[in-house]
C-alpha cells in the first residue's frame, strides 16, 4: 500500500515538472498545429524520468510499475494537456529489440506504433501482409507520426519496425483538432525484418491510460468553469448562484467521480491479472464512461462560459479539442459499449 | 455465541455465519418482496432478530445491540441485500435509538430502549408536513407547554407505517419569534394519546405504506422531549449514519436490472440490437456505480466519516433506477399499461416497477435537495 502511494506520490512529482498543477498553457498552444506537433526537447526531459520505461520489465531497464501508476500519470498529463505521444509510445515500446529498446528509452529514438487500418477499431491485426521480406497495406490514424523516427507497424503475421524514409514508405499527415497529427503510412513493398511480439494488451493499457489522461482533462477543465461560476457576475450575483447552473455543474461533477471510479477500479483490475475478457471488459467500461464524462464537460464548459467560452483566446476551448481527439481514439463510446457487451454478455447482476 | 466475539471472526467467517442464519431463519417467501411490508407480515423476523440479539449490529453492547465494528457491519448490511431481506419497521432501530443514546437522559434510555429491542415499541418518524417538504423546517406543527403537559397540535405527512406504530418521534415548532431552525424540538409520543388519527394515503402504486398523522391537541408528560427545548433541528440534521450511503447502494438497480432482463426475454426484445444497446448502457451505468460506492465502503470500513458528496450516490442510483424502469415501459409496449403483473409473474409487473420507482428521487432528500447539497458543500458554489 505504502510502496504504492510512494510510487504514486513520486510520479505525481515528477509529472509538475512537465505539467505544473493549475499551470498556464502556453506551450501547448504554442505547439499548435506546427509539425511535429510537440517538443522533441521535452519528450526527451519525459524520457529522461523514465516514464516511457513504466511498463517496461527492469530487465529491460524499464520500472515495471502497474497501470495504477501508469495512469495516475497520464492523468496527470492530461490535465496539462501534454502533447508529447508518449502514451502511443509505449504501445510500442515492449517490443522493441534491445538494441533500439536502449535509445527509445533515452528519448533519443522516437518509435510509435502503427497498427490501426480502419476507423474506430481496437484490432491491431488488419490486413498489412509481411511476406518475403517485404510489407505491403495501409495503416490510419497514427498520432503524432510528424515526430517519428520510425514506426513499429502490426500485420498479419508478426510486427516490423521500419524507418520513415524507407523504400515504398509514404507517409501523408493530417492535422487533429488539438494541434496534433495523424499519420497515413502506406507501405509498397518496403523491406522489413519480422520481429516477434504482440501489442494486444500494449493496445488495451493504452486504452486505459487514454481514459485516465480524458480523467485529467475533464477534472482540470471543470475547475476552470467552477472557478468561473463563482466569480461571474450577472444580474447581480455569482452566476453559480443560480440553481440550474449549479445543478449542471454537479451533475458534472458526479460524471467525473464515475470516471475515475470506472478508471481507477480498471486499472486495480488490470494490475491483478486473470482472465484477459474480464480485464479488457473493465478497461472498455473506465473508456466508455471516461469517454461520455469528457465530451460531457467539455461541451459543457463551453456553454457554462457562455461567448467567452467560444473564442479560441480562452483555455476552455483547447480542453474540448482535446476531448475531440481521444474520445475518438482507441475506441469511442459507442464501440466499448458493445465490446463490454460481447465480453462479458452474462450480466453479474443478481 | 456472544455477539462481541463476532467482531474477532474472520470476515469471511463473519460472512458465512451471517449467511447460514439467513438461510436458517428467514422466511422465503419474504425475499425480496414487491413493495414495503407491513409489521404484520414482518413481525416475526423482527423478533428472530431481537431473540438473537441481531436487531441493532451498530448500537452498542451495553444498549442491547451487537456493537459491531463498522466493517462487520457492513458485511451483514450487504448479507441481508444480497439475500433479499424486507427492511423491517426501523425508525426505533436507526433514529430514536442513537438520538436517545447521544441526547437522551437516563429515564428515557432506560424505557425506551429496551423496548425498541423487545419489539414492545415500534416507531414511525413525524418530520414532513403537508407545508413543509424539503424545507422542513418551515414545519408548523406546534407544541406548548401547559402546566406538566407539553399540547401538540398540527399534522404530519409521509409517516410511513404509522398504523404500525405505537410510537412516533415528532419535530414541533416551540419558539416562533426566532429563526425558524432554532425554534423546533423533538418529542416523543405514544400513538394511543387521545387525539392523535392516522389517516393511510395510497399512493401512486396503490401501496398504503405512507399515512398522514393529525395532532388534534395532543397532551405528553413534559418529560417527553429529549434534549433542550428549540434544539431538535440541531440534533436531528445530526442523526446521519449509514443510512445515507445506502439509498445509493447499487442492489436497488440491480435488481431492477434483473427484471427488465427478463422483461426483455418474454417480449421477445433480448436480441434486439438497438434493446441491447440501452440495456449495455444501463449495465455500464450501474457498473460504474457499484465502483463509486464501493469507494465510500473503502472509507466506512476506516472508519472514516463520510461526506457530503455521499449525495452523488443516491442522485445517481436513484435516477439509474428509474431509467431502467422507464426502459421496461418501452420493451412492454401495451403490456406496460396493465395493472396487474404479465403471467401472474409479480417480476413480470413493468407498470407496477415503473410507478414503485417514482418516489426514489423524492424521499430522503428529493434529489434536487441533493444537488443544492453538493453545489454548496461539494462545489463551494454561492447559494
Amino acid at each position: 500500500m505504502s510502496e504504492h502511494d510512494d510510487a504514486l506520490r513520486m510520479l505525481r512529482d515528477s509529472a509538475a515538472a512537465i505539467a505544473p498543477p493549475g499551470g498556464d498553457l502556453r506551450r501547448i498552444r504554442a505547439l499548435r498545429y506546427h509539425a511535429p506537433g510537440f517538443d522533441v526537447g521535452i519528450w526527451q526531459e519525459m524520457c529522461g524520468m523514465g516514464w516511457l520505461g513504466l511498463r517496461v520489465s527492469e530487465e529491460r531497464g524499464g520500472s515495471a510499475l502497474g497501470m495504477r501508476e501508469f495512469c495516475a500519470l497520464t492523468e496527470q498529463l492530461g490535465a496539462g494537456l501534454v502533447p508529447e505521444p508518449l502514451i502511443p509510445a509505449t504501445i510500442a515500446i515492449n517490443a522493441l529489440p534491445d538494441d533500439t529498446l536502449a535509445q527509445a528509452l533515452a528519448g533519443d529514438m522516437l518509435v510509435l506504433p502503427a497498427w490501426q487500418e480502419a476507423p474506430n477499431s481496437l484490432d491491431p491485426r488488419g490486413a498489412t501482409t509481411l511476406r518475403n521480406g517485404k510489407l505491403n497495406g495501409t495503416k490510419v490514424f497514427i498520432p503524432m507520426a510528424a515526430g517519428a523516427d520510425a514506426f513499429l507497424v502490426s500485420t498479419t503475421n508478426g510486427l516490423a519496425l521500419l524507418a520513415p524514409d524507407a523504400q515504398g514508405v509514404t507517409l501523408t499527415l493530417d492535422k487533429t483538432q488539438d494541434g496534433g497529427n495523424f499519420g497515413t503510412l502506406r507501405l509498397d513493398n518496403t523491406p522489413a525484418a519480422p520481429l516477434p511480439g504482440d501489442i494486444t494488451e500494449r493496445l488495451e493499457e493504452a486504452t486505459l491510460a487514454t481514459a485516465a489522461y480524458l480523467l485529467g482533462v475533464m477534472d482540470r477543465v471543470f475547475a476552470l468553469t467552477l472557478d468561473y461560476l463563482k466569480t461571474r457576475q450577472q444580474f447581480g450575483k455569482p452566476i453559480g448562484s443560480f440553481q440550474a447552473l449549479a445543478h449542471r455543474a454537479v451533475d458534472l461533477r458526479i460524471q467525473i467521480n464515475l470516471a475515475r471510479a470506472s478508471v481507477e477500479a480498471a486499472a486495480t483490475t488490470w494490475d491483478a491479472g486473470g482472465p484477459l475478457p474480464l480485464r479488457q471488459a473493465a478497461i472498455s467500461r473506465a473508456k466508455h464512461r471516461a469517454n461520455l464524462a469528457a465530451m460531457l464537460v467539455t461541451r459543457q464548459a463551453i456553454q457554462l462560459h457562455g461567448g467567452i467560452g467560444n473564442t479560441d483566446d480562452y483555455d476552455a476551448g483547447l480542453f474540448l479539442r482535446k476531448a475531440m481527439v481521444l474520445t475518438a481514439s482507441y475506441g469511442n463510446a459507442a464501440l466499448h459499449r458493445a465490446r463490454f457487451a460481447a465480453l462479458s454478455p452474462e450480466a453479474d447482476d443478481e | 455465541m456472544n455477539n462481541l466475539d463476532l467482531n474477532l471472526m474472520a470476515d469471511e467467517t463473519f460472512r458465512a455465519t451471517v449467511k447460514d442464519f439467513l438461510t436458517a431463519e428467514y422466511p422465503q417467501h419474504l425475499r425480496n418482496p414487491a413493495k414495503r411490508l407491513r409489521f404484520a407480515e414482518t413481525r416475526d423476523w423482527y423478533m428472530t432478530l431481537s431473540r438473537k440479539g441481531w436487531l441493532c449490529p451498530h448500537w452498542p453492547a451495553e444498549h442491547g445491540g451487537m456493537g459491531l465494528t463498522p466493517n462487520k457491519q457492513l458485511i451483514m448490511i450487504e448479507e441481508f441485500e444480497e439475500y433479499g431481506v424486507a427492511r423491517i419497521n426501523d425508525q426505533g432501530m436507526v433514529m430514536v435509538g442513537p438520538l436517545l443514546m447521544q441526547h437522551g437522559t437516563m429515564a428515557q434510555k432506560s424505557f425506551h430502549l429496551p423496548r425498541i429491542i423487545s419489539g414492545e415499541n415500534i416507531w414511525c418518524q413525524g418530520y414532513s408536513e403537508p407545508n413543509a417538504g424539503s424545507d422542513l423546517a418551515s414545519l408548523r406543527t406546534e407544541a406548548v407547554l401547559d402546566g406538566d403537559e407539553w399540547v401538540i397540535n398540527g399534522s404530519k405527512i409521509w409517516t410511513t407505517l404509522a398504523h404500525d406504530a405505537n410510537w412516533i418521534y415528532v419535530l414541533a415548532r416551540t419558539d416562533k419569534g426566532v429563526k425558524k431552525q432554532e425554534g423546533i424540538s423533538f418529542f416523543l409520543v405514544p400513538m394511543s394519546t387521545p387525539g392523535i388519527t392516522v389517516q393511510p394515503i395510497v399512493t401512486i402504486d396503490l401501496n398504503e405504506e405512507f399515512c398522514q398523522t393529525f395532532f388534534d391537541n395532543v397532551r405528553i408528560p413534559k418529560e417527553n422531549i429529549v434534549g433542550a427545548p428549540n434544539k431538535g433541528w440541531t440534533m436531528a440534521k445530526a442523526l446521519l449514519g449509514f443510512e445515507r450511503l445506502f439509498t445509493g447502494s447499487p442492489k436497488q438497480s440491480q435488481h431492477a436490472l434483473a427484471r427488465l432482463r427478463q422483461l426483455a426475454h418474454r417480449m421477445g426484445a433480448w436480441e434486439d440490437a438497438n434493446f441491447q444497446d440501452r440495456y449495455t448502457a444501463l449495465r455500464l451505468d450501474l457498473a460504474d456505480l457499484a465502483a463509486l460506492f464501493e469507494t465510500y465502503l473503502d472509507l466506512t470500513r476506516r472508519g472514516d466519516t463520510l461526506g457530503p458528496d455521499v449525495s452523488q450516490l443516491k442522485i445517481w442510483q436513484t435516477e439509474l433506477y428509474q431509467r431502467i424502469t422507464e426502459t421496461m415501459l418501452d420493451v412492454a409496449g401495451e403490456n406496460g399499461a396493465l395493472l396487474e403483473p404479465l403471467d401472474g409473474n409479480r417480476e413480470l409487473h413493468p407498470s407496477g416497477a415503473f410507478l414503485q420507482a417514482r418516489p426514489a428521487t423524492i424521499y430522503s432528500g428529493t434529489n434536487e435537495i441533493q444537488r443544492n447539497i453538493m453545489a454548496k458543500n461539494v462545489l463551494g458554489l454561492p447559494g
